[in-house]
C-alpha cells in the first residue's frame, strides 16, 4: 500500500462501480484525478482500468429528459406538451417549477446515489399541470407526477392551497413514489404503505435540502413549506422534526401525525393512515440525521436509499426498516460505527428497538478488499471518515 | 327526497373530508344543479367500484346517493373516474373543502 494515498491497494471493479455510481460529480472527479496521478496504476493497471472505465461510463450515464404537460384544468393525462427538456423557460410559473423541480430531484438521485432516473434507466421525467379545477393535490399516477393548482383559481379570502409545485420537496416526494415503485415497490396500505409516503418525504426533503445545500441542523426538515396560504394556521403539510406541529387551524382541522408508535393510528381511510403514521419513520430518519450531522443526503440518505433499493419488499413494515437499515449502516461503514448506532438512535426515539442481528454483514463470496482500504475509498468520497 | 353524502379520502395531505347534503334543504337552484349531475353521471348504474389499486396520493372518493325508491354507493379515484361523474365530484369537493371544521 502506497504511503502517501491509503486509496492505492486493489478495489474489485465491482465495489468500484457502486461507490462511483454513488459519488456526485465532484467526487468523481476527484477520484479519477487521485487515480490518473497514481504512481501504481502501473503496477495494477487491470484492476485500475476496470474501475476507470466503469467511473467514465457512469459519468456520462445520466440522462436527465424531462417534459411538461399541461391539462388546462382537465382530467385528461399527461395533456398538452408545453416544455420539453432544454427549452427556455415558459412564461407559466407551474411550468418552469415541476421542470426545475424535476431536475434538482434527478440530479439528487444521479450525483449522489448513481441513480440514472425513477427507473436507473433514464427513464423520461413526465410532469403534467393544471390537473382539474381548484385540485389540491399532486398525486404519482404509476407512470408520471401530476399537479393541481391548489386554490388559486378561489377568491383570495377562500383560498387554503397554493399551487402544489410550489414546494419543490413535493416534487422529490413524487418522484421518489416512481423510484419506489421500481424498487421495494412497497404495498401502498398500512405499514408499508407509510414506508412508502415516509420514502417520499424523506427524499423529497432532501431535495430541497440538497438544493439549498443545507446541512441536517439548517433544514426546516417540513413537507409542503409554501403551500398553505396565509389563511391557514400552518408552516406547511408535515413536520419531520416534529410530527403532528405542521398546522392546527379551524377549516385544515390539526396535523394528525403521531411521532413515535405509542400514537400509531389504526384507521381504513387514507389506505390505512398511510400519510398519518409515515410521520413515525420521518422522525426516525430525522433523528438519524442530525446525530450523524452535515449533510443529511450524503449518509443517512444513502443508507435509506440502500436500504429502500436493495433489502426491502412490497410487505415491509417499519421494524423490518428499522433492522434493514441498521444492517446496511454496517455495512456501509462498520459494526458499530457512529452511523450505525445514530440509526438505532433514530429508530429508538420513536419506539422501535432495532433488532442487532441486523448488524451482522451478509456472507460475500467474492474476495473481499481489507476493511483499511474500503474505508480509505469511501473516505475520499466523502462518505466514510 | 334526496339525500347525497360524500367523503373523499387521502391525496398527498391524507386529510378526510366529508359532507352530507339533503337535497331539500338547499336552495333550489342549487338542488336542480345537483339532480341535474346526478342525472349526466347516470349515478345509479356506475360500478361500486371503479378504483383500482391504490395510486400514490390520488383522491379517493365515496358517494352514496338515497332517494324514497333507492340507493347507491360508488368508491372512485381521481385517475378511475369515468368522465361523467367528475363535475358532481367537483362540486361535492368544493362544497365539503371550504366548510368550517
Ligand atoms: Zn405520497
Amino acid at each position: 500500500m502506497s504511503h502517501r494515498h491509503s486509496i492505492f491497494c486493489i478495489i474489485p471493479p465491482h465495489m468500484l462501480k457502486e461507490i462511483a455510481q454513488r459519488g456526485s460529480p465532484v467526487q468523481r472527479s476527484l477520484a479519477l484525478r487521485t487515480i490518473a496521478t497514481s504512481g501504481q496504476i502501473r503496477s495494477q493497471r487491470t484492476a485500475w482500468q476496470a474501475g476507470i472505465a466503469v467511473m467514465a461510463a457512469t459519468a456520462s450515464a445520466g440522462n436527465k429528459q424531462r417534459a411538461i404537460y399541461d391539462a388546462r384544468q382537465g382530467s385528461q393525462l399527461p395533456g398538452t406538451l408545453v416544455r420539453s427538456e432544454g427549452d427556455a423557460p415558459a412564461t407559466d410559473i407551474a411550468v418552469n417549477e415541476a421542470y426545475d423541480g424535476a431536475g434538482v430531484t434527478f440530479d439528487l438521485y444521479y450525483g449522489v446515489y448513481g441513480r440514472n432516473s425513477i427507473d436507473n434507466n433514464g427513464l423520461k421525467l413526465n410532469s403534467t399541470v393544471h390537473y382539474q379545477k381548484s385540485y389540491d393535490n399532486a398525486f404519482w399516477d404509476g407512470g408520471q407526477m401530476v399537479y393541481g393548482d391548489g386554490d388559486e383559481d378561489l377568491p383570495p379570502a377562500q383560498r387554503l392551497f397554493n399551487r402544489f409545485t410550489i414546494s419543490i420537496d413535493v416534487i422529490g416526494h413524487e418522484l421518489t413514489h416512481g423510484v419506489t415503485q421500481y424498487e421495494a415497490n412497497l404495498n401502498y396500505s398500512n405499514q408499508p404503505g407509510a414506508l412508502n409516503e415516509s420514502f417520499s418525504d424523506v427524499f423529497g426533503s432532501l431535495v430541497k435540502q440538497y438544493q439549498l445545500q443545507q446541512t441536517a441542523d439548517q433544514a426546516d426538515w417540513l413537507i409542503g413549506q409554501g403551500l398553505l396560504t396565509a389563511n391557514v394556521n400552518g408552516v406547511g403539510l408535515r413536520s419531520m422534526k416534529a410530527p403532528g406541529t405542521a398546522y392546527n387551524d379551524p377549516v385544515l382541522g390539526r396535523d394528525p401525525q403521531p411521532d413515535s408508535m405509542s400514537g400509531y393510528v389504526t384507521t381504513t381511510e387514507d389506505n390505512g393512515g398511510v400519510h398519518i403514521n409515515s410521520g413515525i419513520p420521518n422522525r426516525a430518519f430525522y433523528t438519524t440525521a442530525v446525530e450523524i450531522g452535515g449533510f443529511a443526503w450524503q449518509k443517512a440518505g444513502l443508507i435509506w436509499y440502500k436500504t429502500l433499493s436493495e433489502k426491502l419488499n412490497t410487505n415491509s413494515n417499519f421494524q423490518n426498516a428499522a433492522d434493514l437499515t441498521f444492517q446496511t449502516a454496517g455495512e456501509i461503514y462498520g459494526v458499530g460505527s457512529l452511523e450505525q448506532n445514530a440509526v438505532a438512535k433514530g429508530w429508538q426515539a420513536v419506539g422501535i428497538t432495532v433488532n442487532a442481528s441486523g448488524g451482522i454483514p451478509t456472507p460475500q463470496p467474492q474476495p473481499q478488499p481489507g476493511p483499511g482500504c474500503l474505508t480509505a475509498v469511501l473516505r475520499i468520497f466523502g462518505l466514510a471518515r | 327526497m334526496t339525500r347525497i353524502t360524500f367523503q373523499r379520502s387521502g391525496g398527498f395531505t391524507g386529510r378526510t373530508i366529508s359532507l352530507t347534503l339533503n337535497l331539500d334543504d338547499l336552495p333550489p337552484d342549487q338542488a336542480s344543479t345537483l339532480n341535474g349531475l346526478l342525472t349526466n353521471a347516470n349515478f345509479f348504474n356506475l360500478p361500486a367500484d371503479s378504483a383500482k389499486r391504490p395510486v400514490p396520493d390520488e383522491f379517493t372518493y365515496t358517494v352514496t346517493v338515497e332517494t324514497g325508491q333507492q340507493s347507491h354507493t360508488i368508491r372512485t379515484s381521481d385517475t378511475s373516474a369515468p368522465e361523467s361523474l367528475r363535475p358532481l365530484l367537483d362540486d361535492l369537493s368544493l362544497r365539503a373543502r371550504t366548510q368550517r371544521a
